[in-house]
């Protein structure tokens, strides 16, 4: 029994080890995963913080620069409407386009503008294409 | 035609009922005749199956387009084997081909044990036959493949451009067949409950289909990295994205698994982590079903998209309430007969080694489920990306590495420290020598990634020692030469020295991942035809785009030259592809590999007018190890499943015990 307990407690340090690598690592890493209207509707309380939102490319907003891959865009709800204004610099991901389902990563400043430092789109294999019914 | 499909699958629904109530009627009466009739039920399962997947292949490659799958996940100019691909592209198809594998399995795993574990079987049927009847109720009743269009369409949309490559046409079956594979151990385990013998047959009538298991997980994973790494272009080959998660948790799980049972056939011990770990792995396999076919997680529509949660969520809770409520009632028999000695004995590190996989499981489902869990707690959606895996599994991960080195060679029960010294002052020494030398060498920074070199040199110091020595110890009693000791060695012992070269592929893998995590170099610029731009002393110029078309994709070339050192040593062709059909571009990424590093070149945009292409370049460092080392541990594994004459009789013998206890059926 003596023995067992000892076992115990080596076993207990490594489940320590691991909680406590878990909390730190989500106190640390964490970011609020807000869809579109959530996100617009505190918009002003999580200003400034790192937060992950999850919306739709608004027809007819995307401008895109190539040389200097300065994208804008306006991230809306799946309705299509509301909405913020983004920017991001860089490579634009395959499957961004508008109409698209995107995921932006980033912050939100007070002045109205999402300064996204990554753009997500989904797995590949979550596109299941629609197939008109008619 | 399509009709025999659907047929096919409401007759394989009814038959694997049958089975299941014949199978545990059959065993409650004894009546061996009524156990065959469930064991016929089983084989017509598969057979059905079968036709099923047979006819929907048939209208995928005849372009049925009157068929929604078929419309949805293929067309007609897609490339023939895409279009057999697109059998597990897609929701139904993937469930149905799940179906066909397991049914597979199920007549495979029948056919072996005709004639032994008679007790054990009825239960094992009645398991594997459980699990068909959810994955057939769901084809049959909520996501049918059969399903027809109102109007048939006139062509269809095409499988995702970022499926058509070769790794995807071999990574899911791969996957998949591991996860199917978890299902056998887990239907014997469940029998052993049931029936109460707990010994280590069960054990040791799955430990091949346990390895053949993992043996496909490992695969799956290893190709679903290469994948991303070749397919999705964005440097890297791992994201810890949920769909990676799923494959990775089963797999910790089943490596675990995969030791600890050693222990029990060696010491009597862990009788009941076995059946823990191995309920664990069959769970985590469905749950990777479900979180890369249901959604859960990733997508944004949550629970809604494709309808198939709750169900999933409900079989889950099936397998885990009955599992856990046979665990609690055959507690008593799954008393362990012996304890453990001392934290320095084989069975300690096996231990130490199964918390540390199975905490690394744990963190990555902690952090994949996270924002679920959030939710429902705290009533707002909360997302740890990569860095929360990185962070957590990096220092568990160099943990493991160490036991990796230890387990294999610290004496059983209690450690003398005499067998410490024996087994450990070399590889401790060329642990820190090399600690030393790549400090020495400049290569400061990254401690994470210097701990896990000087660990991998210890855990290979010890299977070069444990090579060493048995070869040294055959040359001298059977007074053969070195390598004929050596291929004796490891035939007399496949398994030990399969495992052995398993190891060493896992520690190879561990180099390639910490070098290219620590040390990649990373460089984006837009240039003009001309223009040159150096990257980790790679000269790379932009020459000028090509552009090329077919029916298919049309497709944009920027030439580069690559020099280093002021020679030409490649041109190379990162490329944009547009896939008329689904109005998609995708990324080709160039890749230059060598022993050292990977040259990678990704296309990423250009403009016509201006003429500026944008060009992204990494330089990732040993990452052929990781593929490498996935080799190696490819034939480990083959190695230490060919099963030797000692082990055939020990089988052998088990199951002789067994029948003895084994009150004669009646005819």
């Amino acid at each position: 029994m003596y023995r067992n307990r000892r076992f115990i407690a080596g076993a207990l340090i490594i489940v320590v080890a691991v909680g406590y690598l878990i909390y730190t690592g989500v106190r640390e890493t964490s970011v609020y995963y807000l869809t579109i209207d959530e996100f617009l509707s505190r918009r002003e309380a999580v200003a400034g913080e790192g937060v992950r939102v999850a919306g739709r490319v608004a027809a007819d907003s995307m401008q895109w620069n190539a040389s200097t891959l300065d994208l804008k865009f306006r991230l809306a709800n799946f309705a299509g409407s509301g909405g913020v204004d983004v920017t991001y610099n860089g490579v634009l991901p395959d499957m961004f386009a508008e109409g698209r389902d995107v995921i932006v990563e980033g912050t939100y400043a007070h002045d109205g503008v999402f300064r996204a430092r990554t753009l997500m789109t989904s797995c590949p294999s979550k596109y299941e294409a629609e197939v008109p019914k008619t | 035609m399509i009709e025999l499909g659907a047929l096919a699958l409401r007759l394989a629904l009814v038959a694997a009922v049958y089975a299941v109530l014949a199978a545990v009627a059959g065993a409650r009466l004894r009546r061996t005749d009524v156990v065959a009739s469930s064991r016929a039920a089983a084989y017509a399962v598969n057979g059905l199956v079968v036709v099923a997947t047979a006819v929907l292949l048939r209208a995928l490659l005849q372009h049925d387009f009157s068929l929604e799958y078929v419309a949805a996940y293929s067309s007609s100019t897609l490339p023939t084997q895409y279009v057999a691909a697109a059998l597990w592209g897609g929701q139904q198809g993937s469930l149905l081909f799940w179906t066909l594998l397991l049914t597979t399995m199920s007549t495979l795993v029948h056919l072996q044990n005709r004639d032994r574990n008679q007790a054990l079987m009825p239960y094992v049927t009645t398991t594997l036959m459980t699990t068909a009847i959810f994955f057939l109720a769901l084809t049959v009743f909520v996501t049918d493949p059969f399903e027809r269009l109102p109007v048939p369409a006139r062509e269809g949309a095409d499988l995702n451009p970022l499926l058509q490559n070769y790794w995807m046409m071999i990574h899911p079956p791969s996957l998949y067949l591991g996860y199917v594979g978890c299902s056998v151990p887990f239907a014997f385990g469940m029998a052993a409950l049931v029936t109460g013998r707990l010994g280590d047959v069960w054990i040791r009538t799955t430990r091949r289909w346990t390895l053949f298991a993992w043996f496909f997980l490992t695969i799956g994973n290893l190709l679903g990295a290469r994948w991303a790494y070749e397919v999705l272009g964005w440097g890297g080959y791992w994201a810890w994205d949920p769909v990676e998660n799923a494959a990775f948790m089963p797999w910790l799980a089943c490596t675990a698994f995969l030791h600890s049972v050693m222990i029990q056939e060696k010491r009597n011990m862990l009788k009941m982590w076995n059946m823990v770990l191995v309920l664990l792995t069959f769970t985590l396999t469905i749950f990777g079903t479900f979180l890369t076919r249901g959604g859960v997680v990733s997508s944004v529509h949550s629970f809604t998209q494709s309808g198939l949660g709750p169900f999933f969520i409900g079989f889950l809770g099936v397998v885990i309430a009955v599992s856990v409520a046979l665990l609690y009632l055959r507690r008593p028999l799954l008393r362990s007969e012996n304890e453990i000695d001392s934290f320095l004995s084989r069975e300690g590190a096996f231990l130490f080694n199964n918390l540390l996989l199975v905490g690394i499981a744990f963190a990555t489902f902690w952090g994949t489920v996270f924002p679920v869990i959030s939710e429902a707690v705290r009533g707002i959606k909360i997302t740890v990306g990569p860095p929360f895996f990185n962070k957590v599994n990096t220092p568990l991960g160099l943990a493991l590495l160490f036991m990796i080195g230890v387990g294999p060679v610290i004496a059983w029960r209690r450690s003398t420290a005499r067998n410490l010294r024996r087994n450990f002052t070399i590889p401790i020494v060329a642990g820190v020598l090399t600690g030393v030398a790549l400090l020495g060498a400049g290569l400061v920074g990254n401690y994470y990634a210097i701990v896990c070199f000087s660990l991998a040199a210890f855990v290979i110091a010890t299977i070069v020692l444990e090579f060493y020595r048995g070869t040294r110890a055959r040359q001298a009693l059977m007074g053969e030469p070195p390598a004929t000791a050596l291929v004796h060695l490891v035939n007399k012992n496949r398994r030990r020295y399969g495992g052995y070269i398993i190891h060493v592929g896992v520690v190879l893998a561990f180099v390639g991942i910490a070098a290219s995590a620590a040390f990649r170099v990373e460089e984006q610029r837009t240039m003009r035809a001309g223009d040159t731009v150096e990257v980790g002393g790679f000269a790379l110029t932009y020459k000028g785009m090509r552009q090329a078309d077919n029916p298919h994709v049309a497709s944009m070339l920027a030439e580069i030259e690559v020099a280093r050192g002021g020679r030409v040593i490649a041109t190379m062709f990162p490329e944009k592809r547009f896939y008329k059909r689904q109005q998609q571009p995708t990324t080709e990424v160039a890749m230059r590999t060598t022993w050292r590093e990977d040259l990678y070149l990704v296309l990423g945009s250009y403009d016509q007018e201006s003429g500026l292409m944008t060009l992204q370049a990494f330089i990732n460092p040993l990452v052929i190890w990781i593929w490498i080392g996935g080799i190696v541990m490819v034939l480990g594994t083959v190695v230490s499943v060919l099963p030797t004459a000692a082990e055939q009789r020990a089988l052998a013998a088990a199951l002789a015990v067994e029948e003895r206890g084994l009150a004669v059926w009646s005819e």
